[in-house]
């Protein structure tokens, strides 16, 4: 049996068929073909598959393809504006903030969330809002480096712009 | 193959030694990079394999009747479905190589299994949940055998035995009965144990420590496609391309000719995606049912038995000096827990352990050990971590018997260029004395360890690895507008592309952005080991500077040809060949492709092999925090300095260090296989096997020390394994200092640190 699901991702309509058991995450990648979201465990313990469920970061293998309509999910498809990157995404790449990359897109949605709610974030701050995603190359030494470097960019950014 | 020395680079490097992005770095932070689950081929199909509850059994018979006529399945496979191959046929790889009898045991078990999660059959079917239900309609019949499920058992006299055929390796006369051990190594100089029992002081530990897993956050994922000529593709995530086709032809008894491997981004590897795992069953499935493949391991699979996790090992290491001051004896005794299959030989760990002090008398003997548990494979320096954890502790416990401090101690008795290596040649240039004194010369080791809420203490602790040469390829193809196209036959683990491309930019004196790098599949590349043994970055940037000057040398004639001059009036740099003479004519690269790009392709190549090795030493300070009413260690400063050649990327040798720090600190204080008496692991999830999180670690400093290997192409050493060995045994030796008590099992929890100050206070009491 399959169930049609209407759902807002990176700001496009989507109305995919989905299996009951589905989760967000594979209506993600099976359903849509949004492959960015990466699976490490399948059962919340990682972080990998972290996307942003209005906004608030959640685990896409923890939450059903069910509970998706009436909600915008933003994927890491969604964060670079055309081919300029975000700045956290910049951030990353000029620190040297990925290594294999698979926690990457999970670790740019947990950062972009905690700079929407705190842009002038502490090192530990930005180490709590990272605690759920696991990253096994890097240490988290450029990631916490790159995300602290985002925040600052960003405020410097606005503070022209104001 | 001769060494091409590198040439003398007169100038100073502009490409190389810079601290540039990777050159992936952009598909990575947007999500385009492709690892093989994002792949999703048309008809492709499903499969999941079905694994062993039982850790050690007889297999009476596997009857999939039922599986097979459930509605979806389209294939069904069991050992039957692949060729038995006997024990001892190799894949070569490097001084090693693998026992494909083995590799087929990992990927299928055949008539008996020997770990829970080993797999016994596997299905392909049109969605994953069918594929799982035609999983429970498989019934196999197992004769349980007594589970042996550690070292300690598996060594008794009357132990049960894994393997009828394995007869201990190593000790002479030949063994007339099996046992679980399947090799003993000796390496041994003087007379240590009499140099032991006579020496003016001397400290004994033993120590254990817990099988843990690699942790890559990409579990194993397949995609296989059979065409209609019987030709297969295999999208891998592997550290080597052509050992898994290696393997996977083996397996299946298939010709080079008709299998390709093409490696995609790994999402870490660490050691555990060296052999096969499900590759030559995806591609059966697809070649039984016609259609492309998918298999996908759950996290659960990767952790419950189905890719290797690291040995676990009981060690005990004594050592001694003469009243000087002199180290004067190391004996260590190591023994390695394989899992349920022989493992890797434990002399490179036992050599790794003592090879950084100067010793007269030496006996080390190492012990491969069959146990029911996961077959084991190499992680990140692979068996250093636990022989460091004992080594250092007893040189740290000697020091403290000694009231000599531990950094002191090492200056005295530590190796230097020339000095003797466990196996009695000597090192080629080492930079540990210059470590030394650079630790000595820091803030980490000078600045007072401070006052906390708990007792606090700092460990210093050596780490050594020898890592491994092998053979590496690569090709450089001259574009039409003359930018180099690098095509590399080793798998990207680490910023390979983006350090690789710095190498041939310095060569031809080109911006990195004019490169163009790939990694080449089974098919398009010529034959280079896999990324494992430090020794990628090395091997490659040889190959790489043979391969430019290839290239160089058919431009520098074509040049000649086109400016009417001898070849050797003309230079080269910065992408122009320009007549020596001044006001002389001069053609660019792109000038000359442009003009002779018809004339027939330029191909530049270069192949790497007995390469000097690069080896790995480096130092480590760490500063904990003991809270001795929960037995919580906090990490509070750590400092990792290593000598590393010369760093081609220093950004990349930082991510390196920092990050393989980190993995050691997670074996040190969180992770261990949690095993019952039944062989089943307990933990097998990323809840309950805790790797670290950002909360969990500090900020990791590393110093680059620059100490080139000589006859080496810019001098590079490996990188990649050492930092993860000297963390347990700097961890244990802060924790020692801060509350006067060894902790002798790793991982180092919080029951096991407070156990074993109840302990002491038992034995004060």
């Amino acid at each position: 049996m399959k169930v049609l699901v209407s759902c807002r991702v990176n700001g496009e309509q989507h109305s995919v068929l989905v299996d009951p058991r589905d989760t967000l995450l594979e209506l993600l990648r099976e359903r849509i073909g949004l492959t960015g979201t990466k699976e490490g465990c399948g059962n919340g313990n990682c972080g990998t598959c972290t996307v942003l469920f209005d906004g608030m970061p959640v685990n896409a293998c923890l939450v059903l393809a069910l509970e998706a309509p009436g909600h915008e999910v933003l994927t890491i498809e969604g964060v670079a504006r055309g081919p300029e990157l975000d700045p956290i995404q910049r951030a990353l790449v000029e620190v040297g903030g990925t290594q294999c990359g698979f926690c990457t897109p999970g670790i740019v949605l947990s950062a972009k969330a905690l700079l929407a709610a705190n842009p002038a974030p502490s090192e530990l701050d930005i180490r709590q809002a990272i605690a759920g995603n696991l990253c096994r190359c890097t240490g988290y030494n450029k990631v916490v480096d790159a995300i602290a470097a985002a925040a600052q960019a960003t405020r410097k950014r606005l503070d022209h712009g104001a | 193959m001769a060494l091409d020395p590198s040439p003398p680079h007169a100038r100073p490097h502009r490409v190389v030694g810079k601290r540039l992005p990777r050159v992936d770095a952009r598909q990575r932070v947007t999500g385009e990079a492709i690892y093989p689950a994002d792949l999703a081929l048309p008809g492709m199909v499903h499969a999941k394999l079905l694994r062993s509850p039982l850790a050690h059994a007889r297999i009476l018979g596997i009857d999939t009747r039922r599986a097979r006529a459930l509605p979806g399945v389209l294939a069904v496979v069991t050992a039957a479905d692949f060729p038995e191959l006997p024990v001892g046929e190799m894949i070569p790889m490097g001084e090693t190589g693998y026992d494909m009898w083995m590799v087929a045991a990992i990927n299928m078990a055949r008539d008996k299994v020997h770990w829970v999660g080993q797999p016994v059959a596997a299905v392909a079917a049109l969605d994953v949940h069918t594929a799982t239900a035609a999983l429970a309609l498989i019934e196999v019949s197992y004769a349980p055998l007594p589970v042996v499920p550690d070292i300690v058992t598996a060594i008794a006299a009357d132990a049960p035995v894994l393997h009828d055929h394995v007869f201990t390796k190593g000790v002479e006369p030949r063994p007339r009965a099996p046992s679980n051990v399947c090799s003993r190594v000796l390496i041994a100089r003087g007379d240590a144990p009499a140099a032991l029992a006579t020496a003016a002081e001397r400290a004994q530990i033993t120590v254990s420590v817990d099988t843990a897993h690699q942790g890559y956050l990409e579990p194993q994922v397949v995609v296989a496609q059979v065409d209609a000529n019987g030709f297969a593709t295999v999208w891998a995530s592997t550290q080597g391309q052509f050992t898994a086709e290696l393997m996977i032809a083996r397996m299946l008894g298939l010709p080079a000719a008709k299998l390709r491997v093409v490696p995609l981004e790994v999402g870490g590897g660490f050691g555990g995606k060296i052999a096969i795992h499900g590759e030559a069953v995806a591609v059966r499935l697809a070649q039984m049912c016609r259609r492309p493949v998918k298999l996908v391991f759950s996290r659960e699979e990767v952790l419950q038995g189905g890719s290797g996790p690291a040995a676990g090992a009981l060690i005990e290491v004594g050592v001694a000096v003469a009243a000087d001051g002199r180290l004067v004896a190391i004996e260590g005794c190591y023994r390695m827990d394989a899992g349920g299959l022989p493992g890797l030989s434990p002399s490179l760990l036992m050599q790794a352990s003592a090879a950084l002090y100067q010793c007269p008398n030496l006996k080390l003997e190492g012990f491969d050990v069959v146990t029911n548990k996961p077959r084991t494979e190499a992680y990140r320096g692979p068996g250093g971590i636990q022989a460091a954890f004992a080594m250092e502790q007893a040189i740290d416990a000697l020091c403290q018997r000694l009231g000599i401090d531990p950094l002191e101690f090492r200056k005295r008795n530590a190796s230097v260029t020339g000095s003797l290596m466990p196996i009695g040649t000597p090192f080629p240039a080492i930079g540990l004395s210059t470590i030394l004194d650079r630790v000595h010369q820091h803030s980490c080791w000078s600045d007072p360890v401070g006052v906390g809420a708990y007792p606090r203490g700092r460990g210093l602790a050596l780490g050594y690895w020898r890592g491994t040469s092998m053979t590496s390829a690569a090709h450089i193809t001259i574009a039409g507008d003359g930018r180099p196209m690098v095509t590399i036959g080793t798998v990207d683990l680490s910023g390979t592309r983006s350090t690789m491309a710095q190498v041939v930019a310095e060569e031809f004196g080109v911006p990195v952005e004019e490169i163009h790098i790939q990694t080449g599949d089974s098919k398009s590349v010529g034959y280079s080991d896999g990324a494992a043994g430090s020794r990628v970055a090395r091997t490659m940037t040889a190959a790489l500077v043979e391969a430019c000057a290839d290239a160089l040398r058919q431009l520098r004639m074509r040049a000649a040809e086109k400016l009417q001059l001898p070849s050797e009036a003309l230079d080269y740099a910065d992408g122009a060949f320009r007549a020596r003479q001044p006001g002389g004519a001069a053609i660019s690269l792109a000038e000359l492709m442009q003009a002779s790009l018809t004339e027939g392709a330029v191909v530049g190549r270069g192949v790497s092999s007995k390469l000097p090795l690069g080896v790995e030493i480096g130092a480590h300070v760490c500063d904990v925090e003991v809270d001795t009413d929960t037995g919580l260690v906090t990490v509070l400063r750590y400092t990792a300095f290593q000598d590393v050649g010369l760093a081609l990327n220093p950004a990349a040798v930082e991510g390196q260090i920092e990050g393989s720090v980190v993995q050691g600190l997670g074996w040190a204080l969180l992770e261990g296989f949690d095993y019952g008496a039944d062989g089943r692991l307990r933990n097998a999830s990323l809840l309950d096997y805790r790797m670290p999180t950002a909360l969990d670690v500090p900020r990791i400093d590393s110093v680059i020390v620059e100490t080139p290997v000589p006859n080496v192409p810019y001098g590079v050493r490996g990188v990649g394994e050492v930092p993860i060995v000297p963390p347990a045994a700097a961890v244990a030796n802060a924790i020692a200092r801060a509350i006067g008590v060894r902790v002798c099992r790793m991982p180092m929890t919080p029951e096991r640190v407070l156990g074993a100050i109840r302990g002491a206070r038992g034995r004060a009491a």
